[in-house]
């Protein structure tokens, strides 16, 4: 059998096995083994298996994931967010449409202390949403903006994917959060001039007047433990004290310290972080496993590299191969689940992309594309038919139609696009921060 | 199915635990590092191993709640009673690939043990790593079998 149509198999039946609701993470498992076996034989396939867990589970550089995920728990079960919240209403509250723009806001502060768009979606929506309602926004509204603002969690450093991408391609996990700080900013700003726009174009789903507040010590006190936190992770990791995975343990055990204080955290909810954390820290270390084996046996057929060395012969720009790399990522990411689509893809396109010139430094485009690759993970938890933020903040919604919810995010993925071609174009604004980095 | 999802909820508490440590002995190398120069020996090891062992904990806790993420994009028109088979059906083949790994981490246990294999910094025998990791695979395992037999836990809406 040639290499090409063995590599087709290996991929059809990962997709068939998915097609028919077996988990993501097993349906490349089982497919990376069809393959491995079938090329190798059996004896080797069991001597890979032996450290396969040990490999991917007690990893130095993984253990960031989990320390991360406990960190954003942490912060979610504190009752850090109804403060933020308070302060960010207190800011925007002079605008048309400004409880909507303070959710967004209070999403980007989240997204400060929290690598997880979901836990940031459902975070701010249970403080967000009954305050909307009561000041007459639209369902539609509301969950569109609370879905979009969710994104922010990973837009905005900490952000699990772009950690789990640093470890694919072997990238310093610190210049990829300063080189999505500058784009999560604009992607913010973004989605608040998206709201401004679509209350005055759309009228009815936003109140006329906003509720002058004023800003109270209490609202002030609240967002300081968030800036905190955040000065601690982000000054030691810049200023040369600590590793990213050290960082993610000292935020996890300062934010632990805030939401003591703040006297929140019962032991009920001390319980609930932990469960929290299990479920979406075992979802993705599965997902190695599942992705490491069909990796391996992708990379035995030789086709990834021969797909590198074809792109490499082709007569296009190299930022039409990256922009077709993305179309491709919006495509897939419409069934698929986004970081199972970067485990699964990074080891093949990573290679492509590095070949290419781009006349800039390797580790420039490796930078620059890793915050591409974030773009569309963020796109792709908005976009229909299977939007995961939208479905998240929907459900805590309960009587919105999902419809509704769908016409509600589609200004922030105009916003999306925007942004996007923007940082294409540009690779400047990623890479600026990136150069104080030592 | 009441005792498994004890031992499913006691690891996945003990694993937040063992990360909660974790996060103190960082806090504890990093005073010692900035201030008084002094450097916890092999705390990226013991950093490791134990994030290790508590990933291994979490993972019957999410197979228990269902939370490892499959593509509904295709089967959504079908009836709830085919997903509801074909959750079995998936399930069947994550308990084979756990217990598949298990058996297969035990083995890589056994030759670490043989091998006296260590770590760099500490001398912390592998083999008890591997040790922590077989018993949470193979109740992964069992409680994904007991799901395609079965069908779904209790807590599964909670």
């Amino acid at each position: 059998m040639s290499s090409l149509s063995l590599a087709g198999m290996i991929f059809a039946t990962m997709l068939g096995l998915m097609a028919i609701r077996v988990p993501i993470a097993i349906a490349m498992f089982f497919a990376g083994c069809f393959g491995y076996i079938f090329q190798v034989g059996w004896p080797p396939f069991f001597n890979n298996l032996n450290g396969a867990a040990f490999a991917r589970f007690a990893s130095y550089d993984l253990s960031v994931i989990p320390l991360f995920i406990l960190m954003g728990n942490f912060a979610t079960q504190g009752g850090i967010s109804k403060a933020l919240f308070q302060f960010a209403s207190v800011v925007t509250s002079r605008f048309k449409g400004g409880l909507a723009m303070a959710a967004v806001l209070a999403s980007a502060g989240f997204g400060a202390i929290c690598g997880s768009s979901v836990a940031t979606a459902a975070t701010i929506t249970s403080v967000a949403l009954p305050e909307m309602k009561r000041h007459g926004y639209s369902g539609r509204l509301a969950t569109g903006t609370l879905a979009a603002g969710g994104t922010l969690g990973i837009l905005i450093p900490p952000s699990v994917p772009l950690v789990i991408y640093a470890i694919l391609t072997e990238q310093n996990i610190a210049k990829l959060f300063a080189a999505a700080m500058v784009p999560g900013v604009i992607a913010m700003l973004g989605y608040m001039i998206a709201i401004a726009v679509y209350v005055r174009l759309v009228p009815g789903h936003a109140p006329e007047h906003e509720d002058q507040a004023q800003l109270t010590m209490e609202a002030f006190l609240g967002v300081a433990p968030i800036a905190i936190v955040f000065l601690i992770v982000f000054g030691g990791i810049y200023g040369g004290l600590f590793t990213p995975t050290e960082g993610a343990g000292v935020g996890a055990a300062a934010t632990f310290v805030a939401a003591l204080l703040k006297r929140e955290l019962t032991l009920a909810k001390i319980r609930q972080c932990f469960y929290s954390t299990a479920a979406a820290s075992a979802m993705i270390f599965l997902i190695f496993i599942g992705a490491d084996m069909m990796n391996t046996s992708l990379a035995l057929t030789q086709v990834p590299a021969q797909l590198a060395e074809l792109v490499q012969g082709l007569d296009v720009s190299p930022v039409m191969v990256v922009a077709g790399i993305m179309l491709f990522y919006v495509v897939l990411g419409a069934v698929m689940d986004e970081l199972s689509m970067i485990l699964l893809t990074i080891p093949i396109f990573f290679p492509v992309v590095m070949g290419l010139d781009f006349g800039m430094p390797a580790e420039s485009v490796a930078i620059w594309f890793g915050i591409m690759v974030l773009m569309t993970v963020g796109f792709g938890l908005l976009a229909p038919p299977v939007g995961l933020n939208v479905y998240v903040v929907n459900g805590l919604a309960k009587d919105v139609p999902i419809g509704e919810s769908y016409k509600g995010v589609m200004p922030f993925l105009v916003s999306d696009v925007f942004r996007t071609v923007l940082l294409l174009s540009f690779p400047g604004i990623s890479l600026w921060l990136v150069q104080f980095v030592g | 199915m009441k005792l498994l999802s004890l031992l499913a909820r006691a690891s996945a508490i003990l694993a937040g635990v063992l990360l909660t440590v974790i996060t103190l002995i960082t806090c504890v190398s990093l005073i010692g590092r900035n201030t008084i120069g002094v450097t916890l020996v092999g705390d990226y090891e013991l950093t490791a191993v134990t994030a290790g062992a508590a990933v291994a904990l979490f993972l019957p806790w999410c197979q228990l709640k269902r939370e490892n993420i499959v593509v509904d994009f295709f089967t959504a028109r079908l009836s709830d009673r085919t997903n509801a088979q074909l959750d079995r059906f998936g399930s069947f083949l994550l308990g084979g690939a756990m217990l598949l790994l298990a058996w297969r981490t035990a083995v890589g246990g056994l030759s670490a043990y043989d091998s006296q294999t260590t770590s760099m910094m500490l001398g912390f025998p592998e083999w008890i790593v591997y040790a922590f990791m077989v018993p949470p695979l193979i109740l992964t395992g069992v409680i994904a079998w007991t799901q395609t037999i079965f069908g779904n836990f209790s807590e599964q809406g909670e």
